[in-house]
């Protein structure tokens, strides 16, 4: 008995082990792409990457008029904090006569040349003078074999313990931030806010349309009998399946005919209608029953009455269910608008389009491409910690019954 | 009293249909009418020719209905009233879609979106009005507070609707239509549309079905058609026309502009134009041996010691065919299995099971743009996290083995080894939820008994999975293959958004979508384009109906 319990706990330690895993592939550029939108510029380009924005800590200290930053630097074998006050100091690196390989950068005003005027030979046959350069405190002959420009570092506490380093290899404090303004600038750039609510508008009309008729269609289909309505039905269920790229070429025709190039109603009128829509009502009002129907038939009602009062209050979940699939779709369709809105008319951009612009335009703006992609992502997110139900539903609908 | 009442309305009733009668044949012959002109004179000059010859074919069907209904309507069968709705509806719909694109109605969408953003907060008022109405729904058990709850949050609602149509520009969008409405054309548009509606209620009246005897099937039919009808209309115009368009656009020099040849199959031999010819050593120059005018090299090979040379009338497309199948051949397994394998697990209704199926679902809802901003640049060849991890695993490995492995630099995205194996892997990464999502519905369905009975036989986990979970499992399977596999074929936006420019580096990630697109709206050879779209039309409808076929082979359980 208890080995039985403890090969299940193992199990059911892998098992989490794996899914966890998982949900961490599957997490982790959604994470990367939050955070790196709350950076600042120059913490996008750190080599190793460093998951949360993080920005250089500054602090104010007596007789300097701006904030200096601060540095971890290691003096007398111990670590501690020192503020950079001054950088581009001209140095030299002076090397010890007789094993080149040890360095040391020194600013060029705390080299003399030696006072013996001694000379050596470099290993290339340059000739160089031997230099006193003062290093911890003490003064050593070595020779100069190179510059360099420094920095020089101060303790906050005692201004006079100061180090002279290279900047660009120290390591500066830094502290967590957030800069949140990443959105704000990028709503901004490329008038992106007008594409968001071109997108919210367009997103409305295309998920209201496409239920109404789709409700329509569907209780046709489920409820009332006319002739040719079985092959009606096939033909419609033989469309679902045919790829979106058929049609793209005739519908551009289409939209030059009617004149509605470059115009949102290009992106609503023709996608209010669905096939796989009017599939998915018919298969729900198949299940409500038909005697509440026929008892109001009888009382008198008419067919638009029954829909309004008795089928659609029915089908609340059957909407929200359809609503979501066609709202993520309308949301994130990209291919049909790059193809119908020029892209110079800003005016009439949604969300897809304008980040395919940013991603141009701000190339080396990792956070700036990330806020505007956040943009676009979160709000389906957040619907979808509202009403994850409908989404996980709409995603089965389409596999079990179909 | 009561009958002469009935005498009265009988009459009037038969005057109605009279006039409807004479206005059918009025119709067909007006139909007839233009038909001829439409033919004869190419009609009125701007439209194009095929959409001419749709005008005649849809105004000769018309026609014809108009006058059989005249014709049954002085028989005084109700075939004809029928017909006659038929006909009048069509004709109503027509003419007010009609009347809304010479007002510029559809445009208007366009007016409102300038003013949206300034008038969308308003729209939160009636969420709140809703919000009301549902919050009524708790005092279930006191009919009076309830209703009151419902009436005040109905009031919200419209309210802010109002206001938020005010703000929306709803006054001035309605003094621009009243005065497009003095323009002669739209006048008589407007006129034409009232008489059809007319029409209509002349035969939809309850006096004139009773007097043509109408029957239960007949309203039913026409009502079923009357629900149907905005769905019917618009598939038709914007999906089943297009498609039959399509085919005839692909028999076209079409370009951009509406200028067109027909030309018959050319596109098609264009694109499936080969030439084989033998080198007379494997470097020899391809222009030697065929016309580079015409061909360009696609590929070298030997075979039995002597070497080859195919060249193709148009390279690129079989480059791009190839990518989107070598695309297809390794994104749906790499989507499918390790979909199956978790939904598996998730399967053993262990705790948190829906929180694991939660965020697998997330990545296929947010949009692939933004997605593939993601991967560029966790894709980054210096900062990106992807070779950061690599460099990680590869330090663990060279600590263990004491091996030299340097740090990774893989050029992922510009790199023409690297590129598509980038893409499959964001395109399975997105699709794999959806798909374990898709097979644990599938699950869910297989019985729970079957796998007590084969425990009790003494069967293992394996012999479980393989003997009863994948063969119950094989509907589900073949669906999430069929759709990932059509998905799969027509791959485009990750393309296109990660790679610059599209298709880079060289022709490495040049997709049969992305062809298709760059021809029909960068070079603007519409035939062209349409021809590729039902090359991969067939392709994928081919192996659809492949993976049918395996499917019903296996002999695979219907649960």
């Amino acid at each position: 008995m208890k080995s039985f319990k403890l090969s299940r706990f193992l199990t059911n330690l892998g098992a989490y082990l794996i899914l966890t895993f998982f949900a961490l592939i599957m997490l982790f550029p959604f994470i990367f792409m939050v955070t790196t939108s709350l950076k600042t510029p120059d913490d996008t380009f750190n080599y190793p990457p460093r998951l949360l924005p993080r920005e250089g800590v500054e602090i104010s200290l007596e007789g300097f008029e701006k904030p200096v930053p601060l540095y971890l630097i290691e003096k007398d074998g111990v670590q501690s904090e020192f503020a950079l006050v001054e950088s581009g100091i001209p140095a030299g690196i002076y090397a010890e006569t007789d094993n080149q390989s040890i360095t040391y950068s020194v600013p060029l005003d705390q080299a003399k040349p030696s006072e013996s005027g001694e000379q050596f030979v470099m290993p290339d046959g340059t000739v160089q003078p031997i230099m006193d350069v003062l290093i911890n405190g003490n003064i050593v002959q070595l020779v100069q074999v190179g510059k360099t420009a420094l920095g020089r570092f101060i303790d906050p506490e005692d201004f006079s313990r100061e180090v002279f380093q290279v900047v660009r290899t120290s390591q500066p404090v830094t502290k967590v931030t957030a800069h949140p303004e990443n959105y704000t600038r990028v709503m901004t750039m490329e008038n992106m806010g007008r594409s968001l609510t071109n997108t919210i508008l367009v997103t409305l009309f295309v998920v209201i349309g496409q239920l109404v008729t789709s409700v329509m269609g569907g209780y046709a289909f489920a409820r009332l009998r006319f002739p040719g309505k079985d092959k009606l039905f096939v033909f419609y269920l033989g469309t679902i399946m045919i790829p979106f790229v058929m049609l793209i070429i005739p519908l551009y025709q289409l939209m030059v005919l009617f004149g509605w190039t470059d115009k949102l109603a290009a992106l609503i009128f023709p996608w209010i209608f669905s096939a796989y829509g009017t599939f998915l009502m018919r298969q729900f009002f198949i299940t409500v029953p038909k005697e509440i129907e026929e008892a109001a038939l009888i009382d008198g009602a008419s067919r638009f009455k029954i829909l309004y009062s008795i089928f659609l209050p029915a089908a609340a979940p059957a909407l929200a269910t359809m609503a979501t699939f066609t709202f993520l779709y309308a949301w994130n369709s990209f291919f049909w608008p790059l193809v119908i809105i020029n892209t110079g008319n800003y005016e009439n951009h949604v969300l897809t389009l304008t980040l395919n612009m940013l991603r141009g335009r701000a190339s080396d703006s990792a956070n700036l491409i990330l806020a505007g992609a956040a943009i676009s992502i979160l709000p389906p997110f957040l619907l979808y910690i509202l009403g994850q139900r409908f989404f996980i539903e709409s995603a089965m609908s389409s596999g079990v019954k179909g | 009293m009561q009958l002469e009442n009935d005498q009265k309305s009988i009459k009037q009733t038969q005057m109605i249909i009279k006039v409807a009668t004479y206005w059918h044949f009025l119709l067909s012959f007006s139909g007839i009418f233009l038909l001829f002109i439409i033919l004869y004179e190419h009609g009125f000059g701007k439209i194009p020719v095929w959409l001419s010859y749709i005008a005649a074919i849809l105004l000769g069907l018309l026609s014809i209905g108009s006058f059989y209904s005249g014709i049954q309507l002085i028989k005084n069968r109700r075939q004809g009233r029928t017909a006659s709705l038929v006909v009048n509806y069509l004709g109503l719909i027509i003419s007010i879609l009609f009347l809304f694109q010479n007002l510029g109605v559809f445009l208007g969408v366009d007016a409102l979106a300038n003013t949206f953003g300034s008038s969308i907060g308003w729209l939160s008022g009636v969420l709140i009005g809703y919000l009301v109405y549902t919050a009524g729904d708790r005092f279930h058990y006191r009919i009076h507070i309830e209703e009151m709850f419902h009436k005040i949050g109905k009031y919200i609602a419209l309210i802010f609707f109002a206001i938020f149509l005010i703000k929306a520009g709803l006054i001035p969008a309605l003094i621009f239509l009243a005065k497009q409405m003095i323009i002669p054309t739209n006048f008589v548009i407007v006129f034409i549309s009232i008489l059809f509606g007319l029409a209509i209620w002349a035969m939809w009246r309850e006096a004139t079905a009773l007097y043509l005897n109408r029957t239960n099937a007949q309203t039913e039919a026409l009502e079923g058609y009357l629900f149907l009808s905005p769905n019917l209309i618009g598939f038709l115009i914007f999906f089943a026309f297009p498609l039959v368009f399509s085919f005839y656009i692909s028999l076209t020099d079409w370009d951009a502009f509406g200028n067109s040849n027909f030309i018959g199959l050319t596109n098609y031999f264009k694109l499936f134009q080969l030439n084989l010819k033998q080198l007379a050593n494997s470097s020899q120059d391809f222009f030697n041996v065929m016309d580079g005018s015409i061909f360009s090299e696609l590929l070298r090979f030997n075979m039995f010691g002597k070497s080859y040379v195919l060249g193709a009338a148009d390279a690129r497309f079989w480059i791009a065919l190839r990518n989107t199948i070598v695309f297809g051949i390794v994104t749906v397994p790499l989507s499918a299995i390790p979909a199956l394998f978790l939904a598996n697990i998730l399967n053993s209704k262990i705790p948190g099971m829906k929180i694991f199926r939660a965020i697998y679902f997330l990545p296929s809802i947010a949009a692939v743009v933004g997605i593939s901003l993601i991967w560029q640049w966790l894709y980054n060849a210096t900062v990106g996290y992807i070779n950061y991890f690599i460099t990680i695993g590869l330090d663990f490995i060279n600590n263990i083995f004491s091996t030299g492995y340097p740090q990774a630099q893989i050029r992922w995205l510009s790199d023409s080894r690297t590129a598509l194996l980038a893409i499959i892997i964001v395109s399975a990464w997105q699709t794999m939820g959806f798909n374990t999502v898709l097979f644990l519905a599938g699950l869910q369905n297989v019985p729970k008994e079957l796998y007590e009975a084969a425990t009790v036989d003494g069967a293992g986990r394996w012999a479980k999975f393989w003997k009863i979970t994948l063969p119950l499992l094989a509907p589900t399977t073949f669906f999430v293959i069929t759709t990932t596999t059509i998905q799969a074929f027509q791959v485009f936006e990750q393309v296109f958004i990660m790679t610059n420019p599209p298709g880079s580096p060289g022709t490495s990630t040049l997709t049969i979508v992305l062809y298709l697109y760059q021809n029909g709206f960068q070079r603007f050879q519409q035939g062209y384009a349409a021809a590729i779209a039902w090359v991969l039309f067939i392709v994928i409808f081919s192996v659809t109906l492949l993976q049918f076929r395996s499917q019903r082979k296996t002999g695979a359980y219907d649960v």
